[in-house]
């Protein structure tokens, strides 16, 4: 193509012919580039860009034309300019064509020769009505990218200038497009366009179209619509009253699922800080302050992994979710052994004194903290494959990273419930809890058995702090807010009983969801507290009471 | 779970009360014998630091009250210390309005043009004392009923009351319930007619808290001494005994609970004119806890052993926090572990157990 149009420069008949067809696509925009544009055409459009502010849009359109066409070199010289551009390098001048600003020199804006004459001119900068067509422009240009992310991004702000693109150029790109997401923000922002057609069949079409994306957005775009022209004839007026019932539907449903999952999430949470508790004060009846402080030490150990492999393995760094959770366990689970070794082994008899002991241990444990990592907030780098997430419906997102809250969340209980039902370690466990005598009778080593169920506890309350990386910000005195919560769950779900922790964080969850988005977290928490003083009322010993001798 | 019943002083020795009232004449005394720049003539500071010693000594009583005698431990009086303080701050409003004519800070970011009308009835001292009381009262009897009715007890008592702090705190650090949020109540010029910002002021409000404390002291004491303390001793110890005896163990607790309520609700009214401001921390769930060690290290159960933790480790606070502000959380945490875990009685139960002990040889 290059060589026949390199043939062609300079004849006549051709060049005339073609002058004719740029006219033409002047007026309608709807002929593609067939070929490469003469040296004198590009100077003209770029002289136009200089000196004819109310022929911007039909310039810019005909550079975009270069540069989606099928012409290689007209391409790079149409990307040359809208780049020159947006760089603030294109020099207007009195004498000789427009040139381009580079770093080492002038470059002829038609032909991107260099030229060997002194520029004295300061580069023209785009005012604001052309600065905003040019970024519709570089936005329209990218349509035609062969990146699928570009083109995305492309099409979003495709949709939001929707009001000064050009709809040839659009429908072209909307007929080649393959990528549902692509065609469907096109399909939109065409829609948008075309309500505020003055052919009302156009407007109840676009009405329609608009009723398939149902957002926030087409909400207002239809309402206000629907407030500019009072006046509007019956067809029109029932299609966008049935199109504003529509949506309306769909965004309630989006917001149930939101609130719902976010209850789900807010329930994993609740149930993998519990979860630890549950073990530590159900079935050895301690108290424990620190546990909160033991989900921080699980934060900071990932953060401790997280900073390693950064330095030492960049390649998987990625990985530092999976390598934590191990690690993390490992070291809570340790210091809880050694706390009950020092500590909690005096005062099983006397539960409100672990409470004071526990809460000295915590104390010392946020100053230790503070300490060695400073008492600013921890920053994550959150791994790739939980980055971002998807759009279930109309107000309805899901994030990658509650998912992995939950599911993890759901793993770790699993996890831990097998152990303890199905295991001989966790019969043993079971066995001392119920009836301690008996077991120290058979011979079980009781003391043994406290010291390992408190250093599971310990460390499940560090997977907790894994997990939490990812959903929550991570500092010294992080654990506070989260022990209340959890101690709550406990109380609720009834001590000791795995099942009743799961049941009782679900029920907390969504009702402080369903509760916060109407009358703040503040509410929330005192409805859940209220709720839950309630039901002790009925049921002291918590939902799912264990029956023990102890 | 039974511990020893503890050992009073006999009933006719004035025991801490003495020294309590001692300081309470002395204190006012040297600052008006004395100019200032005498040692013995105490700074502003000084006594300051005094009266908010014996503030938090009052507070301790009120738990060592319900805690050592009838083994209910609340991780929540610091929401009657905060209701005391907080119906205090309203006064204090009112008078420094009165006073000034100028709106409160937060109330002028509020956008509020007049004083709200809410704020009104605390405008008489005594109106507010009461009112303090009252509403401390009341919502320990809700807490309280809700809870002993039902036979919430032990640790399950002492978490719902910790969450109780907790979410009160929540509520108060919000800015449009219109109780200056995050940074609480402050400005106050007036007390009674009396400039808080003069020394004599002070010193008349840390005398005052002297007394206080040592009446206080004394009601109690009686009260422990009387048949209503051994019925609380019994609940402690043995609480569905009684109750099969026929008892009705519920409002002894519910009875000696809405006192404790008011004693601690009553510290926070002495505390507030004294530090010159109230805030939502004093709400926190980690002070609340931090009463119940002030106890535990004084020695449960003994009245004079909460007086004494508390004023022991208030003390050592502000030394040491300002001192070595990085190492105190270890320290405190370090003489917490040592009394649960080897001295169980704590200090002054253990000087007890020891006299005793050496008195039987």
């Amino acid at each position: 193509m290059a060589s026949v149009s390199v043939r062609l420069q300079g004849h006549g008949l051709w060049r005339r012919w073609l002058r004719h067809v740029w006219l033409l696509s002047l007026c309608c925009h709807l002929l593609p580039a067939q070929a490469a544009l003469p040296t004198d055409e590009r100077r003209a459009l770029v002289v136009a860009l200089c000196t004819q502010p109310a022929a911007y849009r039909a310039t810019l359109d005909r550079v975009v034309q270069a540069v989606v066409g099928s012409s290689a070199e007209d391409a790079a010289w149409g990307q040359a300019l809208l780049k020159g551009l947006a760089d603030v390098a294109l020099v207007c001048r009195e004498q000789g064509g427009p040139v381009f600003k580079r770093a080492d020199g002038h470059v002829d804006a038609a032909t991107l020769q260099a030229v060997s004459e002194a520029v004295d001119e300061l580069p023209m900068v785009p005012s604001l009505v052309l600065a905003r067509l040019l970024k519709t422009s570089q936005a329209e240009a990218e349509l035609f990218s062969p990146d699928v992310g570009t083109r995305r991004a492309a099409a979003q702000r495709i949709s939001q200038a929707y009001a000064q693109i050009n709809e040839p150029l659009v429908r072209q790109a909307l007929a080649k497009a393959s990528d549902p997401e692509v065609v469907a923000t096109l399909e939109l922002a065409l829609a948008k366009r075309q309500l505020a057609s003055d052919q009302a069949p156009d407007r109840i079409d676009a009405i329609r179209a608009l009723t398939k994306a149902p957002s926030e957005a087409t909400r207002t775009l239809l309402s206000n619509h629907q407030e500019a022209n009072p006046a509007m004839d019956g067809l029109e007026h029932e299609a966008l009253v049935q199109a504003l019932k529509s949506i309306d539907r769909a965004l309630k449903l989006g917001q149930i699922g939101s609130i719902a999952f976010s209850g789900l999430s807010y329930a994993g949470v609740l149930l993998i800080t519990a979860l630890g508790l549950s073990i530590v004060f159900g079935l050895l009846g301690v108290i424990n302050l620190a546990h909160g402080e033991f989900i921080m030490l699980g934060a900071y150990a990932t953060f401790v992994v997280e900073k390693w492999l950064q330095a030492y393995a960049p390649g998987w760094f990625d990985a530092y979710v999976f390598l934590a959770i191990p690690f993390a366990f490992v070291v809570c689970g340790l210091i809880g052994i050694v706390l009950e070794m020092t500590v909690i082994r005096h005062l099983y008899k006397r539960p409100l004194e672990t409470l004071l002991a526990t809460w000295a241990v915590s104390i010392a444990l946020i100053k230790l903290v503070q300490i060695v990592f400073g008492s600013q907030n921890v920053e994550f780098i959150t791994p790739s494959f939980l980055q971002g997430g998807v759009q279930v419906s109309a107000g309805f997102f899901i994030t990658w990273n509650r998912v992995f809250a939950i599911a993890l969340a759901l793993a770790i209980f699993g996890a831990t419930y097998g152990l303890i039902r199905h295991t001989r370690f966790g019969l043993l466990i079971r066995a001392t809890t119920q009836r301690r005598d008996t077991a120290r009778a058979l011979g079980l080593p009781a003391p043994t058995i406290d010291r390992l169920a408190f250093g599971l506890g310990s460390g499940l309350a560090g997977l907790a702090g894994v997990v939490l990386t990812q959903i929550a910000s991570v500092n010294p005195s992080m654990g506070t807010s989260f022990v209340v919560d959890a101690f709550m769950v406990v109380v609720l779900g009834g001590a000791g009983s795995l099942v009743g922790t799961a049941v009782s964080s679900l029920m907390l969850g969504e009702v402080n969801q369903l509760i916060e988005p109407f009358y703040g977290a503040v509410a929330a928490k005192v409805a859940v507290l209220l709720l839950i003083v309630l039901i002790i009322q009925r049921r002291p010993q918590g939902l799912f009471a264990l029956k023990t001798r102890s | 779970m039974r511990t020893p019943i503890p050992l009073f002083a006999q009933a006719g020795s004035m025991g801490l009360a003495l020294p309590l009232l001692l300081l309470a004449v002395l204190l006012p005394l040297a600052n008006s014998l004395f100019a200032a720049g005498h040692p013995l003539h105490l700074s502003l500071f000084v006594v300051n630091l005094i009266g908010q010693v014996l503030c938090f000594a009052l507070l301790a009583l009120a738990l060592d009250f319900v805690w050592g005698l009838l083994g209910v431990l609340s991780l929540g009086h610091g929401i009657f210390f905060g209701i005391g303080g907080y119906v205090m701050g309203f006064y204090l409003l009112n008078a420094a309005y009165a006073d000034t004519q100028v709106l409160p800070d937060f109330m002028q970011f509020m956008g509020w043009t007049s004083f709200p009308a809410a704020l009104q009835p605390f405008a008489s001292l005594p109106v507010a004392l009461l009112l303090g009381l009252l509403m401390a009262v009341i919502v320990g009897g809700v807490v309280g009923l809700a809870a002993f009715r039902s036979r919430i007890n032990g640790v399950y008592f002492s978490i719902i009351t910790q969450a109780l702090t907790y979410a009160l705190m929540l509520l108060l650090f919000n800015n449009d319930l219109g109780l200056g949020g995050n940074n609480g109540l402050t400005g106050f010029t007036l007390l009674g007619g009396f400039e808080l910002a003069r020394e004599s002021t002070q010193v008349g409000l840390a005398s005052l808290s002297a007394l206080v404390l040592a009446g206080v002291f004394f009601l109690l004491r009686w009260l422990a001494q009387s048949g209503f303390g051994q019925a609380m001793v019994a609940v402690r110890d043995d609480e569905a005994r009684l109750r099969f005896l026929g008892y009705r163990t519920d409002r002894i607790k519910l009875a000696a609970w809405c006192l404790s309520c008011a004693v601690a609700a009553l510290a926070g009214m002495l505390y507030v004119p004294q530090v010159g401001i109230i805030n939502p921390g004093i709400v926190s769930p980690m002070l609340s806890v931090e009463i119940a060690v002030w106890v535990a290290i004084g020695g449960r159960g003994t009245l004079t052993g909460a007086v004494l933790g508390a004023a022991i480790i208030s003390c050592l606070k502000f030394w040491l926090s300002a001192e070595i502000p990085s190492l105190w959380p270890f320290v405190l945490a370090g003489i917490t572990l040592l009394i649960t875990v080897a001295l169980r009685n704590g200090l002054w139960g253990g000087w007890q157990q020891w006299r005793t002990a050496r008195a039987a040889a």
